[in-house]
This record gives structure tokens, sequence and C-alpha cells, in this order.
């Protein structure tokens, strides 16, 4: 039976080798080295909540919704937002140095209301494998509690986001009974069209700036420079909305 | 959750022996809030009242995937219930339809990864449900999504206790369909899909007040 197969569930019957590695295999997409640390993993995971901040904020500047579409993604934005603040505040606790936001160009995403929403539930899609792709080189448990909880928000994105476009319920709302990882070099393939390496990058629809943390020249840990692409510097936009939201500390505490 | 109840609060679960009850109980945490005592012949020692929550004695990653199968059959077999009762039609149906399927790939699933592990699988508890339960479209699913938001929080407190990378990797990726689950349902009742920015976990003292209603 293939790795495929069970996850499927189409056997009745798995044994045990066989389920056995079937769950290994969920760790293995990501290579050796990828993440050396805590706070690498999570600069990882902050970047891509840069990303999708930033996206909400433009989105739904743009005024394509009504109703209880733009109730949820008005939702959805400040949850991103509050995974931003929460991912920064606790790479500083750790004593790592949260990665700049990086700049960013959606391109055509907000023609419509179509076009946003699709992207949407590309990004959160992404957001959930990379997290899960991600979750075996986390150390420390409170904080591997916290990105799983993370984890958890971004299905619940996917699946209402793909729900409003009325896709299929399975393969489109839902992805199968297990959720499957993304390694670290496909999730940058994913998102690297929407990233700009220019300050010019900074969303027109972001609320606020001045919020976000400054880059470092030593801060190689993050997605960018992993991804071969210089996109570290400027946008400083970082709007840390979570006024509808009550702040933390950071997660993990 | 603690003002939540399943059911109203009416027993569902029947565990053929007295020992599986005792073993649910453990798994599920149902230990000692408040007042010390023992459960399965002194296994287990209650935490003193605000103390840690993460007090179990000896809780091995099978302990915690029983708990989880346990209450993947708990949640088959209300699916199953449920869409045999002919309640919903159209993209209800649809969007239902497969939250059935892959609570029942999830019991195959952990039923495997126990033994994989060594353990015997807890068969499947008998349960019952209270009349009414699976007369209406608006009973079934928001039993549903008290049900989806359990499991999330479940899953998620447990997340510190695993200890073997590979049943983390497995219980992650079935936490992820349970909160598209419970997400997809809150909408389709007008309840709040995004009710926190990052998942709650299911405090020792939450599982109780949940799951111990569900226990005859």
């Amino acid at each position: 039976m293939s790795r495929q197969e069970f996850v499927r569930g189409q056997q009745a019957f798995v044994s045990a080798p066989q389920a056995l590695g079937a769950l290994n295999n969920r760790w293995a997409l990501a290579a050796p080295g990828d993440f050396a640390s805590d706070v690498d993993v999570l600069n990882y995971a902050l970047t891509l909540e840069y990303l999708e901040a930033a996206f909400y904020q433009q989105g739904n500047a743009a005024g394509l919704l009504d109703g209880v579409e733009k109730d949820y993604l008005t939702s959805i934005q400040a949850d991103e937002e509050y995974h931003v603040k929460a991912l920064s505040d606790t790479i500083s606790k750790l004593g790592g140095t949260p990665v700049a936001a990086p700049g960013v160009d959606f391109g055509g995403a907000f023609a419509d209301r179509n076009t946003y929403l699709t992207t949407s539930a590309t990004f959160e899609n992404v957001g959930v494998g990379a997290y899960l792709g991600a979750a075996g080189y986390i150390k420390d448990k409170a904080i591997l509690q916290a990105a799983a909880g993370i984890f958890g928000v971004e299905a619940r994105h996917a699946a209402v986001v793909a729900n409003l476009l009325n896709l299929p319920a399975e393969g489109g709302v839902y992805k199968g009974a297990f959720e499957t990882p993304i390694s670290k070099a496909d999730v940058l393939a994913a998102v690297t069209p929407f990233l700009s390496q220019m300050s010019g990058g900074m969303p027109a629809g972001a609320p606020e700036t001045g919020g976000g943390s400054t880059a470092g020249s030593d801060n190689n840990t993050g997605l960018f420079v992993a991804g071969g692409a210089a996109l570290l510097g400027a946008a400083a936009y970082a709007g840390h909305r979570v006024s509808t939201r009550e702040a933390s500390d950071g997660i993990g505490s | 959750m603690a003002n939540r109840r399943i059911f109203d609060g009416k027993p569902v679960l029947e565990f053929s022996t007295g020992i599986q009850r005792r073993s649910f109980l453990k798994y599920a945490g149902l230990v000692g809030v408040g007042a010390g005592f023992a459960v399965g012949g002194g296994l287990l020692t209650a935490p003193a009242a605000g103390a840690a929550t993460r007090t179990l004695i000896d809780t091995s990653d099978v302990d915690i995937l029983n708990y989880a199968l346990t209450l993947e059959y708990l949640e088959s077999d209300f699916y199953a219930k449920g869409l045999q009762a002919g309640l919903l039609s159209d993209r209800d149906l649809e969007l239902v339809t497969p939250i059935g399927d892959h609570e029942k790939q999830h019991v195959t699933a952990v039923t495997g990864a126990v033994t994989a592990f060594g353990g015997t699988p807890v068969a499947k508890p008998k349960i019952t449900y209270p009349a009414g339960t699976f007369d209406s479209r608006d009973k079934f699913l928001s039993n549903a999504s008290m049900f989806e938001e359990l499991g999330v929080t479940a899953y998620h407190g447990q997340v510190p206790l695993i200890k073997d990378g590979d049943v983390l990797a497995s219980a992650a990726s079935i936490a992820g369909v349970e909160s598209r689950h419970a997400a997809v349902i809150a909408s389709l009742i007008n309840g709040d899909p995004f009710p926190n920015p990052i998942e709650k976990n299911a405090s020792m003292a939450d599982i109780l007040a949940a799951v111990k209603p569900l226990i005859s």
C-alpha cells in the first residue's frame, strides 16, 4: 500500500509498518538544515504572516466584499495581524531578531471579488502546509503548541474562503482527511511571485506604518535570504492592528 | 467551552467494560480537578488546585492515541447517524458528507498508529444519543459544531504531551482537518468560524467540563 492510499484511507486495515511509514513521511518533507533553531522556524512563519497580513490589508481596503464575506475576511485580517505580532514578540523573547516585513506586490489579485478570494484560498492553504512542514523542527513544546494553534486557524481560513467561492467540498474546502505538509522550497516557490524587492512594495492599503521591525544585516534566518533573494529591508509598514483582539505578549508564554 | 454542553449534558457514551471507561477517563485527563482522588488503581495523582495541568503520570503516546481514537469513534458514529437521518440537502449535504468520511479515516489511521506503537486500540464505545438529537438540521449541526470545537481543542491540548515526532505529525495533520470542519460547520449555522486567532488548547478543566457529561 502506498502512503497515498494510507492517507486516503482506502485500506480497511493498516499494518504497523505501513502506519509508521506513512507517519514518518510526514516529517521527511523538510530538508535537513532547513531550520537550525526555533527562531529560524518562527521567522519563516513570521514572513508568511507578514505576507498574509499585507494581503488582507490591501484586499479588504479594495472594498470588493459585502455582508458576511466582508465580515469573514475582516476577521481573517485581524487573525493574521495577531499572528504577526505574536510571532514577532516570541522571537524577541527568545533572543532572536524578527525579520522585517517584506515588500509585497500582489499584482492583479484585487481585480475583483473572485480573484481576491481565490488568491486568499491559495495563500491559506500554503500557510497550512508550511506550518505542518516546519513543525517538526520546533524543539520547544510550548512554541510548538502555539504554532499548531496558528496552523489550525489558517486551516479554518482556507476552508471558509474556499466555501465562499463555492469550491467542491472535497479537494476545495477540504484537502482530504489529513493535512499535507509543504516543504520550505515549495512554499518559497509559491510565495515568491508576491514578493517585491523595493520598498515601493509597501501596500497602499496598509492602515498604519511604523510598527515593523527593522531589518538586521545579520539576520539571515528568514525566508528571503534562504530563498536566495535580497529582500530584506525597507517595508516597515507592519500595521499591527490587533485592536479587535487582545494582543498577547507572545506565543508560547 | 465550559458553558457549552453537548447533548445538553446527557450521557451518550457507554463503555463495554469498567476498564475501558477508566482508561478513557485517564486519557481525557479527567483527573482530580479540585480534590485528590485516584483512578484505576492509583495510577494517577491528582494535581493540587491551581497547579499546572500537565500532571498526568506516565501518559504515553499510546494513551494519547487511544484517547484520540475514542473521540474519533464518537465523531464518526455521530456523523454516520446524522447523515443517515437525511436532514441535510444541497450544499449542507455536500459539505458534511466528506466530514463523515474524514472521521472514518481518522479512526482507521489512529487505530493503525496505536498498533504500530505496540498498543492495543480501544474498542469502539457504545454510544447512545438522547431522543431528538437527529430530529432537525439545526440540532444536528449545532451538536456537530460543538463536537468539532471540542475535537480541535482536545488535539491541541495534547500537542505538548506527545513525545514521538511521528505521532505528533499525525495528530497535527488530523487536527488541521478538524479545524476546517469546525469552521465550515460554524459558518453553516451562522456561528463564528474564527473564534480565536490561535486555536485554544483544551486544558484539563475544559476537557472535564465538556466530556464528562458524555460518559455514562
